[in-house]
């Protein structure tokens, strides 16, 4: 590497995409026709177990996971030096990290994969060369899925969490409510935000959508199907993002999204006050999510 | 023909006048322009009024339209009579309850009350909202026919209104580059169907239809979409059982000599193409 690229390489932010979100699941049966028949997603058809499905051009984007303990996220990183670099720097910090094994980074469709855990204890893949797929995506049903958009993160050390984004990572802060914090990895507003709670885990899994249209008619195909709606539709006016987030399966939160915002490359993270119409400026309240409702965070 | 200009005002008696000015005012977000003994006049965008409740029987609504001037108001009127209607032709007191300087009245096929006015006054003032709606004017009216075929006739054939879509055989009808001013409704008499007002944005008709579910508003149709105009609707109730629509996004028609009315069918993903159900 020349020392031009080096220097390009670091102010680059070395995450390159969010891959997939792999959950663990108990029931596989029932969680399988929920991705197909009311996410919409397609099923890659193989034999394989644990299923999976794809949102976009990628091989898959979400994985249900009968062996996983617990879900985790899969990060593609830059290239080698960079994963070799990470993977220092996080033994350094004190946090865990281990090589994934062969078979691991098979059934993520990988070439190699770190294993990582933050603060809070989230497992997070960090992946090189996940796998795309030649054919195009062709969607179950007509939800207007553009791809695997972006997670919520549960958080119980916000600070350690954001060291282990920002400063090891390299992800950057883009704006706050109360202490979430959205965090960006491309020119999107935000891949991954931070919600202070007292456990780890998802709080959701939110998949682009073509439209608005898309958007809210995916909101009525929910409340025909008494699917409950958590939160929405509404909008982030941090994001400027249109949702509406709705029970999935085992507990699990999904969201459809259209409208996410890019930042400026000098953007400065904005602080919003920890209210419900920082989350939702049109006034949707949440029900059922304990790190969206802000009356309960203070 | 009767060329109608634009639409003017809607008119409503109503028996509780306090109820009306505060559902006004603090539901639908207009201004409240002039106030008189039994009436009260509201503001919508630069027009010193667009509606107007007065005390009386919640059964009295009438649709005002603009036309050009007075000649054209009497060709009109003499018009109408040729074809059996009875024409009235507005006092100088009545002008006054409606700012305007001249008028008549009639009823449309099914029964409607319908003025043609000429010169409805402006405000000098810039309209200044009571809530934060979002309202960008009077927009159109939804009017009840109890025969649509019969009613798109009079409409296009004695007037100068032009077909922009159908649904069934119901008429969406513009009087310029506005997708409607003027929806037909069945229903089993006269009477005005819904009132609409524009909104500036997307976000106006979410906002509204949080905060007017907060206030106990009963919403009876969406947020939706029409897929005929493309505008985002949110349709609900005020005093007197009448229907107010907020929308954002109505099409416009641009190709006036090329335009053909597209035919929807007569079912509920022609009204709300996001899957709102309407219920009332």
């Amino acid at each position: 590497m020349t020392s031009t690229n080096l220097s390009a390489a670091s102010v680059r932010c070395p995450l390159t995409q969010l891959c997939y979100v792999r959950l663990a699941i108990q029931t596989p049966q029932p969680a399988a026709a929920f991705a197909t028949d009311v996410l919409g997603l397609q099923h890659v058809p193989n034999n394989l177990q644990p299923f999976l499905y794809r949102s976009d051009q990628r091989y898959y984007t979400l994985c249900l996971a009968t062996s996983a303990e617990r879900s985790s996220i899969g990060i593609e990183i830059s290239d080698e030096p960079e994963l070799d670099r990470i993977a220092e720097a996080l033994i350094r910090d004190g946090f865990r990290a281990r090589e994934a094994t062969k078979d691991q980074c098979a059934q993520r469709f990988v070439r190699r994969a770190l294993i990582v855990e933050d603060a809070t204890g989230n497992e997070i893949d960090l992946v090189l060369r996940p796998a795309l797929s030649g054919r195009r995506y062709f969607p179950s049903r007509d939800a207007g899925v553009t791809g695997l958009q972006g997670v919520g993160l549960r958080s119980r050390a916000i600070k350690d969490d954001l060291k282990f984004w920002t400063a090891i990572l390299g992800a950057k802060v883009t704006d706050r409510v109360g202490e979430i914090t959205y965090l960006g990895i491309d020119q999107m507003h935000h891949r991954v935000v931070l919600h202070p709670s007292d456990k780890a885990g998802l709080v959701y899994v939110s998949f682009g959508v073509e439209s608005l249209d898309a958007l809210m008619q995916n909101n009525y195909f929910a409340e025909e199907r008494q699917i409950k709606v958590l939160h929405g539709p509404g909008r982030e006016p941090a994001s400027g993002q249109m949702f509406v987030r709705f029970a999935g399966p085992e507990g699990y939160v999904f969201s459809y999204g259209y409208g996410l915002g890019c930042v400026e490359p000098n953007h400065r993270p904005r602080q919003f006050t920890l209210e419900a119409s920082s989350l939702c400026e049109w006034g949707s309240q949440c029900t059922d999510i304990v790190e969206l409702q802000p009356a309960l965070a203070r | 023909m009767i060329e109608l200009k634009d639409l003017s005002y809607v008119r409503f008696g109503t028996s509780d006048l306090k109820d009306a000015e505060s559902f006004a005012t603090k539901c639908l977000g207009l201004q409240v322009g002039d106030q008189a003994d039994k009436a009260i006049y509201l503001r919508s965008d630069d027009r010193a009024h667009t509606l107007c409740y007065f005390e009386g029987n919640p059964t009295e609504q009438t649709v005002g339209f603009e036309v050009e001037d007075e000649t054209k108001l009497n060709a009109a009127a003499a018009t109408l009579d040729q074809l059996g209607h009875t024409v009235h032709a507005g006092t100088p007191t009545e002008c006054g309850l409606r700012k305007v300087k001249a008028f008549i009245g009639f009823k449309d096929p099914t029964g409607n009350q319908i003025e043609l006015v000429v010169g409805p006054e402006r405000s000098g003032k810039r309209y200044f909202a009571s809530r934060d709606a979002g309202i960008t004017g009077f927009s159109h009216v939804g009017l009840s026919t109890t025969d649509p075929v019969r009613d798109e006739r009079f409409w296009t054939q004695v007037c100068n209104a032009r077909v922009s879509d159908r649904i069934g055989d119901v008429a969406l009808m513009r009087v310029n580059a506005i997708h409607h001013t003027i929806a037909l409704a069945p229903g089993p008499g006269p009477g005005v169907h819904h009132v609409n007002h524009q909104v500036e944005s997307n976000d106006d008709v979410l906002r509204s239809f949080y905060y007017l579910s907060d206030q106990r508003v009963p919403i009876v149709f969406g947020p939706g979409r029409h897929p005929t105009s493309g505008a985002r609707f949110l349709y609900f109730r005020g005093p007197d059982g009448m229907v107010f629509e907020y929308s954002v996004g109505v099409d416009e028609i641009e190709d006036e000599e090329t335009h053909r009315p597209r035919s929807f069918g007569f079912e509920p993903s022609s009204l709300c193409m996001w899957g709102s159900k309407r219920n009332w």
